[in-house]
């Protein structure tokens, strides 16, 4: 008889987890004999982890037609998701934190199940691509025996837990915030209060407030840590922030309050769930994170129900049980403390010493950062790295927010041979957290929502800057790129100092993949402010746009003055000015280059895709006035640096409502250049038909103008920025609804 | 043993003319051809910025084909996925027709001016530690097959038995 997995763990899982996975493998079983229903199944593999990829609707552009993928079975895991087509497993890594059996583990897994690669991700999680479906629940097992859950790592839940990597041993933070973000992953793992989402929930914890530390800002609940002082005695507690998250308009998280006491954080965490499953929105998926349930109800009037929901709540003895070992909660070092003294260096060693080894506040100890490209790392480095650890760190690893993984309690004098061994396995190159270490999420390589490459841009960037990394000025070194496919954000690109997304333009009859640039966003006091779109710029010209700002950068800031304070003292429409020529797509038949994306030698475009004269017609008309619409979406952003609000949310309304109206005219060439009449045959003719919406963002960006239109005027700094942002998105989904307007023309 | 998650790497006897990413469009046009008989041929995946890792990657559902780099020996490798009806010899020798497909295209293309592979040694990786765990036992459960898919001549030694790496089988054919 075969063996199994499930047999030979047996003994070495937790039997919740066991029960768990079981239930899901009957779940499996259930929806292959056609006895649960697939949107159900759908939401229960994705509390699971199991998430769908690219291409899994049977359908794939090869670059010269569309073809139809085949598979052995019609069966589907979703709606428009088959069965048998290769799927991606989120694994949940509470705070980064893993040890080395754990390491080996994830590495015999990607090995067995996926293509050999784990990729870290922008949350501390590890994700794998090209799994089948019914190979989970091995997975799951196996990962159950090292201590690891996929369990709502994906879903309508509270997502991993994040910390920032140094926490325990960082020189600024109040206090190690590691008992606490372990205790509540635990704790709200499965809570039942927490299973009512109408969407994701995402907690994050920080040791210190200036540093980038936990992004607490980007977070629907953040903590960082603060002490007070009460009649002589050091209290711990939390500076806690609620309804913060980037997404297609980032919101910044709001005080909730400057000092939540440590015996107070579960409670108040169970008592935020509560309240979120209760009143958060869950038919309209676009408006039902928590940070538009605060935005609606306003801080104040959150803050009231939840502590009103707290006085509510039945004792619960694991709130305070943990606190009483959080003083014996720290790690243990592997080796004395040591210091690098006249040690014979290997080659390279200065240079990495410098940018990928932070000294601990623990003297004689250092974090030594593990830079990954694209967040990649192989089986085998996996398992090299896991006998590395060993070797100098012991069970301290963190996987970290910018896709890298960093080994704490290193003994200083074991750099330079823990250096060669890096060096050895192709993990020992330098520049953790400079301009080179990009972040990416994973784009249109496998994900469905990917618009333009994002994996592929960062590797051009990556080795273009690592080319002359040498000679970069140290204000550019400093910087940092972060990438997303496209305006959800997940590759943070809203937080850095260059920031780019993904999105498209039709050109002729092609599509051309373009990227909009974001400049001013700020990763330092945990993601203190979100950067705003400048201008879009095909994909091919993107590597210019680094130079020329850099460039530029370098030559004219004034002494000390950082990226964020030279954006806003150059000035938007002087930066526009710079790149404007950048913009410009040639004919395909000069530049072919332009119509397909970095990495992919597939033409972005649909190739079979032409405009009758009609459609042409309307397409040119539409193309002037989204061009004014662009215009005016950038003049809001103008205005909101100069700080007129009462402009910025005029300018901006009238840039959607002008989008719209480009809409409209292609049905109604003579409609009337009026606010209700626009926004209404828009409604009409679009919004209620369904016939113009994006395949997954639905009809979210329409709603944008909307609510703008019902609630307007926006008078306060928060709201005109997000119109800008909403504006800009709004405007960007038009040019796609023109698209699809065309294409029906045609048929 | 009745093992079907069976890899197989057949190694290049020479350097190709370009770098690993010139990969990429030959995988794309064996996806618009798909010209790997029993084979879906779905994606492409570049992993060239990985040291010594899968190179590219081609995801077919039945399997997946890398121009790996592990030990810093470029060759071809297949990894079978989807259970197949032989099992033993049968299915060695099935893993080894499809990986020698493969090759066959690729010393066929013309954008690698004369890339070529070894045909007398390979690699037989097992991709499944619970059937096949990297020990001993293991590899003589295993020798019978593949003495009768390689033949009695063949030179069998295991790779690093007892370590946490695949049980792996270095063959060489005489």
């Amino acid at each position: 008889m075969t063996p199994t997995w499930e047999e030979k763990l047996a003994d070495r899982i937790d039997p919740q987890l066991a029960a768990e996975i079981d239930q899901f493998e009957t779940e499996i079983t259930l929806r292959k004999q056609g006895k649960l229903d697939e949107k159900v199944f759908a939401e229960t593999r994705l509390r699971r982890g199991c998430y769908g990829q690219r291409y899994d609707n049977g359908h794939r552009h090869d670059g010269i037609r569309s073809q139809e993928l085949h598979y052995t079975t019609e069966l589907t895991k979703g709606p428009d998701t088959l069965w048998d087509a290769p799927g991606m497993q989120r694994i949940k890594i509470p705070f980064g934190g893993l040890n080395p059996a754990q390491m080996d583990a994830l590495a015999d897994l990607a090995e067995e199940y996926a293509d050999g690669v784990l990729h870290v991700t922008t949350r501390q999680d590890i994700q794998y691509h090209f799994i089948h479906i019914e190979d989970t629940p091995a997975i799951m097992r196996r990962l159950a025996a090292v201590g690891i859950t996929t369990r709502e790592a994906c879903g309508n839940s509270i997502r991993n837990v994040t910390a920032c990597p140094l926490a325990g041993v960082c020189n600024t933070e109040s206090f190690d915030v590691i008992p606490y973000a372990r205790a509540t992953a635990r704790f709200m793992l499965g809570h039942p209060d927490a299973q009512g989402f109408g969407r994701k929930f995402k907690i994050a914890f920080s040791g210190c407030r200036q540093e980038a530390c936990g992004l607490v800002n980007l977070h629907d609940l953040g903590a960082i840590a603060v002490t007070r002082t009460e009649g002589g005695k050091v209290r711990r507690g939390f500076e806690v922030y609620v309804g913060g998250g980037l997404g297609a308009v980032p919101h910044d998280a709001k005080l909730f309050d400057a000092f939540i006491p440590e015996e107070e954080l579960l409670p108040l965490t169970q008592a935020i769930a509560r309240v979120f499953a209760r009143l958060g929105e869950k038919k309209q998926r676009d408006r039902a994170r928590l940070k538009f349930l605060i935005a609606k109800l306003g801080v104040e009037e959150f803050r009231r129900l939840v502590l009103e929901e707290r006085q509510t709540l039945h004792q619960d003895p694991r709130w305070t049980e943990y606190l009483g070992g959080v003083s014996e909660d720290v790690e243990k070092p592997l080796k004395p403390p040591t210091f690098l003294n006249g040690q014979k260096r290997p080659e390279g060693f200065d240079g990495w010493y410098a940018t990928n080894v932070y000294r601990q506040k623990q003297a004689g100890y250092v974090v030594a950062s593990v830079t990954l490209p694209l967040g990649d790392l192989s089986s085998w480095q996996m398992r090299e790295l896991a006998g590395i650890a060993r070797r100098f760190s012991g069970d301290s690893i963190r996987t970290t927010v910018e896709q890298n993984i960093v080994l704490r309690w290193v003994s200083e004098t074991d750099l330079p041979d823990l250096y060669r061994d890096l060096v050895r396995i192709g993990l020992g190159a330098p520049g953790a957290g400079t301009i080179v270490d990009i972040t990416a999420c994973p784009g249109t390589d496998t994900c469905k929502l990917g618009i333009s490459s994002s994996r592929g841009l960062a590797g051009e960037l990556r080795t273009r800057l690592a080319a002359k990394s040498f000679n970069l000025d140290q204000a550019v070194k400093d910087l940092r790129i972060k990438i997303s496919g496209c305006f959800n954000s997940c590759g943070q690109h809203h937080i850095s100092d260059l920031g780019f997304y993904g999105t498209t333009l039709t050109i002729g009859n092609r599509k051309v993949p373009h990227f909009q640039v974001v400049l001013g966003g700020k990763w330092q006091d945990n993601a203190g402010a979100y950067g705003l779109p400048l201008v879009r710029v095909p994909s091919r010209r993107i590597p210019d746009v680094v130079d020329r700002i850099t460039d530029r950068y370098v030559r004219d800031r004034k002494a000390d003055e950082n990226f964020q304070e030279f954006v806003k003292r150059v000035g938007k429409k002087e930066l526009r000015g710079m790149l404007e020529d950048l913009t410009r797509v040639p004919p395909y038949e000069v530049d072919p280059s332009y119509y397909s994306d970095w990495g992919d030698p597939r033409e972005y475009t649909i190739g079979d895709m032409g405009v009758g004269e009609c459609a042409g017609e309307v397409v040119s008309v539409a193309q002037f006035a989204l061009t004014s619409a662009d215009r005016l979406v950038f003049e809001a952003q103008l205005h909101l640096e100069s700080g007129d609000y009462v402009k910025t949310d005029e300018t901006a309304y009238r840039a959607m409502l002008q989008a719209a109206l480009s809409l409209v005219r292609a049905e109604w060439p003579e409609a009337p250049d009026e606010a209700n009449s626009a926004t209404e045959e828009f409604r009409k003719r679009f919004f209620d038909t369904n016939l113009w919406g994006d395949r997954y963002a639905g009809n979210k960006f329409a709603q944008y103008l909307f609510v703008r239109h019902a609630s307007g005027p926006y008078r306060n700094h928060d709201q005109a920025r997000r119109l800008v942002e909403e504006a800009q998105l709004f405007v960007e989904a038009v040019y796609r609804g023109h698209d699809i307007l065309s294409e029906r023309v045609q048929r | 043993m009745d093992l079907y998650r069976l890899g197989i790497k057949l190694f290049a006897a020479n350097s190709p003319s370009l770098q690993t990413k010139g990969f990429v469009p030959i995988f794309h046009s064996w996806i618009q051809r798909q010209c790997v008989a029993g084979h879906q041929l779905i994606d492409v995946h570049d992993y060239s910025h990985i040291h010594q890792g899968p190179g590219v990657l081609l995801v077919a559902h039945e399997g997946n084909f890398s121009t790996d780099m592990e030990d810093g020996r470029l060759g071809l490798a297949y990894f079978r996925k989807l259970p197949i009806k032989e099992t033993g010899a049968s299915a060695l020798r099935a893993a080894l027709k499809t990986v020698s497909e493969g090759v066959a295209l690729l010393e066929a293309e013309s954008s690698l001016s004369g890339l070529r592979f070894l045909k007398d040694e390979l690699l037989v990786i097992s991709n499944d530690r619970l059937l096949a765990p990297n020990d001993t036992r293991s590899f003589q459960e295993l020798k019978p097959a593949l003495v009768a898919a390689f033949g009695e001549g063949a030179e069998l030694v295991q790779v690093n038995p007892g370590t946490k790496q695949r049980l792996t089988v270095h063959v060489r054919l005489r």
